[in-house]
């Protein structure tokens, strides 16, 4: 070790060990560990034989199968369903189970519904009040909504015992049913149908002023409830906001309605030549072989035709549906109908969508276009979609999404103008719930407990999906577009990792938080080679399963050799925000004369700096209204004399010596980690961008420094200058400071 | 599900708890321009409930971003604006200039401006905007003078802040 070393060792040695120096009086007190890079022991369940620590299914791991037989009757005038159904439920589990749930989800508009009790009310905050308004808070009798179960029986025809709380049905089975046995069993039930636009409700009929109607079924038969090792059975009531978890299973569903109703639903239609008519036939001929645009099998002229008639006749569509988790249909005499093919990877499944003549223009030019690009985009995140078509059918209000089968709004106005926004609404709604058939209808969470696993984790890859449709799209779901909500008040937060009911601010809590996080951990923190493999390698692991929140967390860590706990705890678990900016920059020069600084530092070590003279090179801290004595590294003579020793081999790996030196530190007022972007701008305008990993923080979560060493002079540092980390406050992200805010980019553009 | 905001869901079915797929925030910046002697105010909203609230209020159809926008927009904005949002500077009512508007997505800002404002100390703001039909509706205040910042959240219940620097 040379003399000069020595003497910088030193220095580093001794400014170290008097730093942390104890110089408080008050006894300090210890801690448990409390860094925001410690591991998610505290909160992941222990792996097991079932759900591995690697975030697979374990050899153990068993699901139900549940498979319905369903005789469903429409009755229009009365707007009641009527079904007959029977189940047969398949008890894959180790454990002998004395009873079955069963799903009971009309019951949340019965009359006795306890969801209107449940929340708080106040009349003194609004003291006037309109008519409607009045008559419609204060007068309205609750309708005779919920599930009237008619009869529940064994196989054999006898009554089974069965008990029902709220919008749950336990079946009393007569013996406990054993591992690996089935027991089958009847219901029969009808309900009045609620009108979806005025009643409110995720599935019902619209109904328009010829006295018209759009059904679009849905949560209408009794469902048998998901039982497994996380929760047992998954009995939460349905108190109307968090949705469903439920079992796989085959089904085979008979349709009766008015014969001059088009019908889609989950599942293959049986018995096409029986329902459709020849030329209906020869056109989904066409469409099948259509891959570019879609095919009309109803066309506008013929739907208008039909929703002038009505008929007391009936129809029976017949489906049938293999590993799917639930049933959703549509019926109305009002559909254009049009469809065509998608091409996933050699496979050909149907794109389809069903619509009145009030969703055109915007439905016959987008829909089903829309609903193939979604099959393709999500096919290249996940797995090839498995199943044979996805259909979108017209609804006024809705956004709600079953096996091959989904509702969506986007109407145009009367005279078939609309906004951008409402195109904008449409196309999202589309992707998004024709994205659910990956999430959560295949990748089958827990909804009830979950909402972001289903929400989420499909609203990110719609932003995909909807920047391939259009690259220009107005996704709502970017890192830049949840930092209004992550600003809002701390009491107005909920983790997202809370159950769904109790979540405040739903939306951006379920849906775009996140969305944002996981489009964060491709973008900016995994980069989109390694999440995309991971994110595959989650989905294909657990297709037609029931997965955790840890088995993704897992997944993601376990495929991609990335430690992401601080990224889950963060984002997930905390309502913590992200704000970083620059403290301070401090900028260094290089000269042979010593700094005062570096004088006192040197007779802290009994060093005299006149001893070497002409052997060292001094930073001296650039201050405003000091005198410098600035020299490029070029025209030192101890630079050269030192290259001058070595060989050309050694010269070939070092840089350019560096002018510049800014010292930099970084303060990070938020609770999040994250990496640190930092976009530098040279004096000749030109830029370059370094990122930190959020590591940097591992050892303090407050403030860090980094030196900057550059040939050129460096005019500006600028923290996240592309927006990618959902920094909730900007004005400490630049230096030196921004004078150009938005109001006088604004106002200079006004006054052109 | 996509969750989405037809205020006609929170008259007719209060109890139905999923309501918006979006937050119900907007945000007033008030930063004072020492070099102009005034105030600079961006307000955002979010032009669904903007454009629900007026269209309902003046019984008009704005059909914003549309082709077919008002062409008057501005004048009901303004009028609105005006109608809603209230700035006592020192215990003075001062009038808003209203500069214009940006469109950005599903939200639009409002530009406005406050001439003749030498050193502020106190603002009394009264924010009234999206809560007659919104009620979980949250309007945030920022005030910024020099490189102070003070922020307050108002909604229903709490409509006028204070900020004193």
């Amino acid at each position: 070790m040379n003399k000069l070393t020595l003497l910088i060792c030193i220095c580093l040695t001794v400014s170290f060990s008097s730093t942390s120096q104890n110089t408080s009086k008050t006894p300090q007190k210890g801690h448990t560990d409390q860094n925001k890079f410690r591991q998610l022991k505290d909160l992941l369940p222990t792996p097991s034989n079932r759900r591995t620590a690697s975030g697979a299914p374990g050899y153990e791991y068993s699901q139900q199968k549940v498979d319905y037989v369903m005789e469903i009757t429409l009755d229009e005038a009365n707007n009641r369903i009527y079904g007959d159904e029977n189940i047969t439920y398949k008890n894959n589990s180790k454990d002998y189970l004395e009873y079955l749930w069963v799903q009971l989800d009309q019951n949340k508009r019965a009359p006795d519904s306890k969801t209107p009790l449940s929340t708080s009310e106040k009349l003194s905050k609004s003291l006037y009040s309109g008519m409607t308004t009045f008559t419609k808070s204060n007068l309205k009798k609750p309708k005779e909504f919920g599930f009237n179960i008619e009869e529940v029986n064994k196989v054999d025809g006898s009554p089974l015992s069965f008990y029902i709380n709220r919008t749950m049905m336990r079946i009393n089975l007569p013996q406990p049913l054993a591992p690996n046995e089935t027991f089958k069993f009847s219901i029969k039930w009808n309900y009045l149908i609620n009108n979806s636009v005025k009643d409110g409700g995720r599935s019902g009929f619209e109904s328009f002023p010829d006295g018209n109607k759009n059904y679009t079924i849905a949560q209408f038969f009794p469902r048998l409830a998901v039982y497994d090792n996380v929760e047992g059975w998954q009995n939460m009531q349905f108190w109307g906001r968090s949705e469903w978890a439920l079992e796989f299973g085959d089904y085979d569903v008979k349709l009766t309605v008015p014969a001059d109703h088009i019908v889609e639903a989950t599942g293959e239609l049986q018995n096409e030549k029986k329902v459709l008519t020849k030329t209906q036939r020869e056109r989904f001929v066409k469409a099948r072989n259509s891959f570019k645009d879609p095919v009309f099998i109803v066309t506008e002229e013929e739907a208008k035709v039909a929703e002038k008639g009505s008929t007391k006749k009936t129809k029976t569509w017949h489906f049938t549906a293999k590993n799917v988790r639930d049933f959703g249909w549509a019926s109305s005499r009002k559909y254009i109908w049009d469809a065509m093919a998608v091409n996933i990877n050699g496979k050909t499944v149907m794109a389809t969508s069903l619509y009145p003549k009030e969703g055109n223009p915007l439905w016959e030019e987008h829909s089903t276009r829309v609903v193939a690009n979604t099959l393709e985009e999500y096919s290249k995140m996940t797995f090839d979609y498995p199943y044979s078509k996805a259909v979108s059918v017209h609804a006024d209000r809705q956004g709600m999404e079953y096996p091959m089968i989904c509702f969506n709004y986007g109407r145009p106005n009367s005279d078939g103008s609309y906004s951008e926004r409402t195109k904008r609404g449409m196309i999202g709604v589309i992707t998004h719930e024709v994205g659910h058939n990956f999430f959560p209808m295949i990748v089958n969470s827990d909804e009830r407990q979950w909402s972001w696993m289903d929400e989420g984790i499909n609203s990110f890859v719609e932003i995909l999906a909807e920047l391939d449709y259009d690259p220009n799209f107005y996704t709502g779901n970017l890192p830049k577009d949840i930092v209004g909500y992550m600003s809002i008040d701390q009491n107005n937060l909920s983790p997202i990792m809370s159950q769904g009911d109790y979540v405040k601010n739903f939306g951006p809590n379920a849906y775009t938080k996140p969305a944002a996080g996981l489009y964060m951990l491709r973008q900016t923190i995994m980069g989109p080679e390694l999440f995309d493999y991971a994110f595959r390698t989650y989905s294909q692991r657990w297709m037609f399963k029931h997965p955790t929140p840890a088995d993704f967390f897992r997944t993601m860590e376990d495929a991609s050799a990335m430690d992401l706990d601080w990224f889950w705890r963060g984002w997930f678990y905390t309502t913590d925000f992200n704000d970083i900016g620059i403290k301070s920059v401090k900028k260094f020069y290089l000269t042979d004369q010593p700094s005062k600084e570096a004088k006192e530092q040197a007779d802290r070590f009994n060093l005299n700096l006149s001893d070497y003279e002409g052997q060292l090179v001094y930073f001296a801290e650039q201050k405003e209204g000091e005198p410098i004595s600035e020299k490029r590294a070029k025209d030192f003579g101890v630079i050269k004399d030192y290259f001058e020793t070595m060989t050309e081999d050694e010269k070939a790996l070092l840089k350019e010596v560096p002018n510049f030196f800014y010292e930099v530190t970084f303060e990070k007022p938020g609770g999040l980690v994250m990496p640190i972007i930092v976009e530098l701008t040279y004096e000749d305008g030109t830029t370059e961008k370094v990122t930190f990993p959020a590591q940097i923080w591992m050892k303090n979560d407050e403030y860090v420094s980094r030196v900057f060493k550059s040939v050129k002079e460096i005019k500006s540092f600028k923290v996240d200058p592309d927006l990618e980390t959902a920094d909730i406050n900007t004005s400490n992200n630049s230096w030196p400071k921004k004078d150009k805010s938005r109001f006088r980019k604004f106002k200079s553009k006004i006054k052109g | 599900m996509i969750l989405f905001k037809k205020i006609v869901l929170f008259l007719l079915i209060p109890f139905v708890s999923f309501s918006s797929h979006k937050y119900y925030v907007s945000l007033t910046q008030i930063e004072h321009n020492v070099s102009q002697n005034s105030l600079e105010i961006i307000i955002n909203v979010d032009i669904d409930d903007l454009e629900f609230t007026l269209n309902k209020d003046y019984n008009i159809d704005l059909k914003l971003t549309s082709k077919n926008e008002l062409v008057n927009a501005d004048s009901y904005f303004k009028k609105y604006l005006k109608e809603h949002v209230k700035i006592i500077v020192d215990n003075k009512n001062r009038e808003l200039n209203f500069l214009g508007k940006e469109y950005e997505g599903d939200i639009v800002y409002f530009y406005l401006e406050i001439n003749n404002i030498l050193k502020p100390r106190s603002f009394e703001i009264t924010n009234r905007l999206l809560l007659k039909y919104f009620k979980d509706q949250q309007n945030i205040v920022k005030a910024k003078i020099e490189s102070r910042s003070r922020s307050k959240i108002l909604n229903k219940n709490n409509k006028i802040a204070l900020i004193n620097f």
